[in-house]
This record gives structure tokens, sequence and C-alpha cells, in this order.
């Protein structure tokens, strides 16, 4: 087959009506377009919430508990077959959870090559409280200098420093969420109601009165909501822990390798770890939700599109039956036909492709310049899109190839149109 | 050419319709020969058949020696690029192509590189009187003018016949003339084999061979001047 006049017949036909040509080229891009632009703006906004995680949240966080509880004694008589005895409802042991030889444990993941920083953490829910506003809170009680050598605290500060921790003995810093629900700015006092257990604890029920020396505000908007920091004697104090530790957080040198590191300090010490893709699992599960969503929609309106193309080459093709019929009696084959009409799908995938992928790229930093705040599971000024060549790459194919599939079958029933047919019609 | 009890069957079963009933024609080569016949007796579908667009239910078509019957639908392609050369009523030219191009068409499905393509198309063109008017578009061709160009395109790649489905049934009275004027030059001054049908004696009576079909048969043939001769008898 020579395919040299076949495409000038399908360069011809494409330019003989220049609009239609240009709608469905449009179509095509229009398809492709919105595929860059909702995969950009989706890897946008999951690349955000991972940087701000890794930056904000610990790569790996040690807790003070074990993964398969090891003496539990319902769990054990419930496992034995044929059994006597029938455990309904088992009441978990009372016991103080805290992870012992703190810092030799903390000394030795320090060693641990990748390992960029460790700290100890006490943590905790306490009850704050402003006037009658009662607002339940993560609390952290950390040392200011280390903690912000594995977990960024300092930059995120929009009020006082992380610091002025040091400044009072009651000092307490807050999320910006969690400052806004109680209503307090830096320099207030606020109440915080003190745990009865542990030696050095207060009586039960009774407040400590904590002064905000600071607020913060990571942009991820469940930290920001929950999380404040105090010194680590102060938590212990109002969890009533004593002296006990019961986290240490790290940091890697490379944030991706958190579940191997996580795993190897677990076989380690023992202790759970968790790497921060774990703890974060409902949010890195959302975004695998949000992919497919997006994929879904898009290759919606690219089957739209690819249904635009299969129209309009009908349509081409029904205009053109005499031509077909001549071009078959001049000896053109079936074949020959089919490819002319393949060549029109191609040439208007292509430069639906080309135009879409410009179109998608020009959008993206059309609409990051617009001011859009939005508050959701990360708060944000404006649209922020990340478009590796992938994205790009994936549009393309599946425009590409929808295009091509809806130009198959026109192209297939013009080579096989009987030439005698449309003759008989006509003459 | 020949054609040996040719039959043409449409439709299967219940609705099969017999069009064409056992023709015996024999084309001699540099022979120009029309084909008359009230409407619907099956010109159309003797010239289809001729012209390897179609294949016979019954029977033979022989062109230069080769059964169409046997051959696949890319070798009926073949023969009709090589050796047939089609003008029908309506002119079928491609509207985005120039009448150089459009004469070229057949020319390049042979595997003629563009530029010789067109310099036959031109000559041709030349031939056939369109000189200065090888760059226009169809759109801007009079009707007379188009069908010299499809003319020339059957022309193209030297075939061994040339078939006329009613080629001046589109035509007024001069350019029909114009046309069988043409016709007569080919077969005179080159040899060139022509049938074509036409409902016009007078113009019927310029070929040297008429062949008078009705209801699918075969009802006179013979030079002419006599064929015409008889017909004018009876009516
Ligand atoms: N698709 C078809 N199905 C069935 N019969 C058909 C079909 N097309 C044509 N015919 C019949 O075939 C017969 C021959 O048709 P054909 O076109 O060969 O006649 P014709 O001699 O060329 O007529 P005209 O002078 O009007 O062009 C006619 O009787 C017609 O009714
Ligand atoms: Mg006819």
């Amino acid at each position: 087959m020579r395919l040299l006049p076949l495409f000038g017949i399908a360069r011809r036909h494409l330019l003989h009506s220049p609009f239609r040509t240009a709608l469905s080229i449009t179509g095509v891009a229009i398809g492709d377009c919105f595929m860059v632009l909702m995969s950009a703006l989706m890897a946008g906004f999951e690349t955000k919430f991972v940087d701000e995680t890794v930056e904000s949240s610990p790569h790996v966080t040690m807790l003070d508990e074990f993964r398969d509880p090891p003496d539990e004694f319902a769990g054990w008589l419930s496992d034995q077959e044929g059994g006597l005895v029938a455990v309904e409802s088992a009441h978990p042991r009372e016991r103080v959870y805290r992870i012992k030889k703190p810092y030799e444990t903390l000394a030795a993941i320090e060693e641990r090559p990748g390992v960029a920083a460790a700290a100890l953490n006490v943590v905790g829910t306490s009850i704050l409280n402003f006037g009658n506003r009662e607002v339940g809170a993560a609390l952290v009680g950390i040392d200011p200098e280390r903690q912000d050598r594995v977990v960024s605290t300092d930059t995120y500060m929009i009020e006082g420093r992380l610091a002025d921790l040091h400044s009072a003995s009651g000092a307490i810093v807050l999320g910006s969420g969690l400052a806004e629900r109680l209503g307090v700015r830096r320099g207030d006092t606020i109440g915080a109601s003190l745990r009865g257990s542990g030696e050095a604890g207060g009586r039960e029920g009774s407040t400590r009165a904590l002064r905000v020396v600071g607020v913060f505000k990571t942009g991820l908007v469940p930290v920001d909501a929950v999380r404040a920091y105090t010194l680590v004697s102060l938590a212990q104090q109002l969890l009533g822990l004593g002296r006990d530790v019961n986290r240490i957080v790290v940091r890697l040198d490379d944030h991706t390798t958190a579940q191997d590191v996580a795993a190897d300090l677990e076989a380690m010490v023992g202790y759970r770890s968790e790497s921060w893709q774990e703890q974060n699992q409902n949010f890195l599960s959302l975004f695998n939700i949000q992919t497919v969503i997006t994929y879904v929609v898009t290759s919606g309106i690219t089957i739209v599109a690819a249904f635009g193309i299969l129209n309009v080459l009908i349509m081409l093709v029904l205009e053109k039956l005499p031509e077909i019929a001549m071009l078959k009696s001049m000896g053109y084959t079936a074949a020959d036909v089919t490819v002319v009409f393949m060549l029109e799908g191609l040439a208007i995938g292509a430069l639906g492709v080309v135009f879409g992928s410009i179109g998608g790229y020009w959008l993206q930093q059309l609409l990051a310049s617009f001011p859009i705040p939005m508050k959701g599971l990360i708060e944000i000024e404006h649209l922020i899109f990340v478009d590796p060549p992938r994205i790009y790459a994936v549009a393309a194919l599946v425009s590409f190839a929808s295009t091509v599939i809806a130009a198959c079958l026109p192209a297939l029933r013009a080579g096989r149109l009987d030439p005698v047919v449309t003759l008989r019609g006509r003459a | 050419m020949e054609t040996r009890a040719l039959r043409r069957t449409l439709g299967s079963g219940e609705n099969a319709l017999e069009i064409l009933h056992g023709l015996d024609v024999v084309i001699q080569p540099g022979e120009f020969c029309s084909i008359m016949g009230p409407s619907g007796s099956g010109k159309s579908t003797l010239m289809y058949l001729l012209g390897a667009l179609d294949r016979p239910t019954g029977g033979q078509v022989l062109i230069d020696g080769i059964d169409t019957k046997a051959l696949s639908e890319a070798a009926l392609a073949d023969v009709r690029n090589r050796k047939i050369g089609f003008v029908f009523q309506f002119h079928y030219l491609m509207p985005e192509f120039t009448a150089e191009e459009n004469v070229a068409l057949p020319m390049r499905k042979l595997g003629l590189a563009r530029r010789p393509a067109l310099e036959r198309a031109r000559e041709l063109l030349g031939l056939l009187g369109l000189a200065g008017k090888e760059g226009r578009l169809p759109g801007r061709l009079s009707g007379g003018e188009q069908q010299r160009v499809a003319i020339a395109r059957s022309l193209a790649n030297r075939p061994l016949v040339v078939l006329g489905d009613e080629p001046t049934g589109n035509l007024d009275t001069k350019n029909g003339e114009l046309v069988f004027a043409l016709f007569e030059r080919l077969v005179r001054e080159q040899g060139q084999t022509i049938v074509v049908v036409t409902h016009d004696p007078r113009l019927a009576a310029r070929t040297d061979r008429v062949v008078r079909l009705q209801d699918g048969k075969v009802v006179d043939d013979g030079p002419a001047r006599a064929v015409l001769a008889r017909a004018g008898e009876r009516s």
C-alpha cells in the first residue's frame, strides 16, 4: 500500500472543511485538557498534603504499646477449641503504658543510619477551657530544641516562638484551629484539667492555669485543630504520667523509607512503630479514591469527545459516499479507503492532544494565579497544581486512543462500502 | 474483453432478481462500441461487470483474458486501476482536488510519484482542451469541463478500455457532441477501446458498433448504422 497519496487525500478532506475539523480537534483537546488539569490538581493536593505532613509530622513514631498484646488471657482462652469456658466480655488489664528505658532507646535509634534526629514525646488528650468553652486537645510534651529537629514546628509559628515554652512555668503553644475554637490569643490564660493517676498527679478534677505563649499553623487542618505543645515535664503533670515517656518521634534523611525503617525499629525495640504513611492511612487512601474518581470523570469527558469524533467521521463518510465509490472505481482498495479515514482520525487525535496539553498547561498557570482560598484537609491560598510529564502522557494516551478507536468504526465502514450500491443509487 | 453467458442476480432467496440473463458480448481492441436499451434493461449492471466493480453470479467476464470471478477484492481493484477507465454520468470528481490532481489520482495509486503524475495529468488535460484550467477546483469548472476532466482521469493509466455509463447524460447537446468527438479522436488516433452507454441515437451513430439490450438480454448487435436502422423501423 502506498501511503503518500492516502495522506494527501486525508489532508485535503480535513483542510476542505476547516470548521468541522477544528471542532473535532477542539473536542479531543477539551477532553485531554481537563484530564491534565484534574490530574494536576489532584496531584497538587496530594503533594501538598504529603509535603506538609512529612514536614510537620514525625516520619516514624514509636508508641508505648505492642502490635500483639502479649498476655491477653481472654484471647488465649477463646482460641482453645471445644473449651468449657467462654469469655463474654474481657476487660483489658489495667496497666500504665510507657516506653521503658527511653534514653537508651533514643540513643539506639539515633545510631541507626538514615535517622536524622529523634526526640522523646509525651502525648495524651487533655481538656482545655477558656471561660465556659471546653475543647479536647492532643497534648504533646516536647523539648523545643530537639523537637524542632524532628518536626518543623518553629517555622509554622504564627504568633510567638516555640522557645517561648521555656519563658513561663505553665506555657503552652496551640494549633491555630484549637486557638480559634477556644477563642484565645497569645498572652491569654487558659485552664487544663489534670489527670489523677501517677506520682506527680494532682487531685482529680482540678485544673491548672496555662499561659498561651504562641500559636502555630501547619496548614494541615486536622493537626492545627487539635495539637498543643508544652514542655515534657508539664505534659507529664497534666496527663498524670509521672516521669514516663510514651512516644519517640523520629526524622529520617529520606521520608520515603519510613515504612522500612519503622519495621526495623519495631523489630529492634519491640514497641509498635508507625510510619507517617501508616499514621495517615485514612487520608492517603482518600487520595487513592480521589484519583480513581478523577479518572472516571475525565474518562467520561474523553468518551463524550470520542463520540463527537465518531459522529463527525460518520457524517464525513456519508458525505463522501460518491467519492469513495469513485476512488474504488479508480482502483483504490477497501484498505486504502479505511486508511484515509483512519489517518483523519489520527490527525484529529494527535492535534487534539497537542492543543489539549498546551491548554492544560496554560490553564494551570492561569488558575494558580487566582487567589482561591480553601480549607479542607489542608488549607491553601490558591489552587496548587503539580504536573509531572506522566500526567500529560497518560491524558494524551487516553485521549488519542479513544479518538483512534472512535475512528475505527466509520473508517472500516467506509472501506467496506460497495461502490456499485452508491453508483446505482445515483445513476 | 468478453462476456460468456453472463448472468447477474441481485438479492437472494425469494427476493432474488435476475437482471442479466446470459449475455455473450466480445469487445475487440480498438473498438468504439455503444450500448443502448430502455431504462432498466441492465446497461449499467453490464458496465459494472465489464469494469470489474462487480462480479457475475453466472457465466464469465474476461478482462484481458483474466476471469474476474476468480480474483480477490484487492486483485479486482488492481485490474480496475490498470486496465479500466470509468466515466460516469455524474462526474464524481474529488471536490477538494484540482483538475490535474484528480487526473493524477489513478496514477498515484499505480505508484507514480507526484511530479510525473501531475505532468502526465497536464498533458492529458491539454489533449482534451483544458489547458490553463489544470489548477482549478471542480467547483469552478463547467459541467462539460468537469466531464472532460473525468475523461482525462479515465485515460490516466492507459487503460485497456474506457467504460462510459451515460457520460453525456448530464450534458447539453453541444457538450455531448464534444465528448463524443473526443472519444472518436481517442479511438481513431490512439486506438483506444471505448464502450459507452447512451440513449441518444445520434451519438450512437458515431460509434462503430451498437449493442442493444432489453430486459437483460442482447436483442441486437452489429455495425451502428444497421442496428440503428433496424431500431428505427421497429418504432
Ligand atoms: N439494488 C437493486 N435491487 C434490485 N434490483 C435492482 C437494483 N438496482 C437496480 N435494479 C434493477 O436492475 C435492473 C437493471 O438496472 P440497470 O441500472 O442496469 O439498468 P439501466 O439499463 O442502466 O437503466 P438506466 O437506463 O435507467 O440507467 C433494473 O430493472 C432495476 O430495476
Ligand atoms: Mg444505468
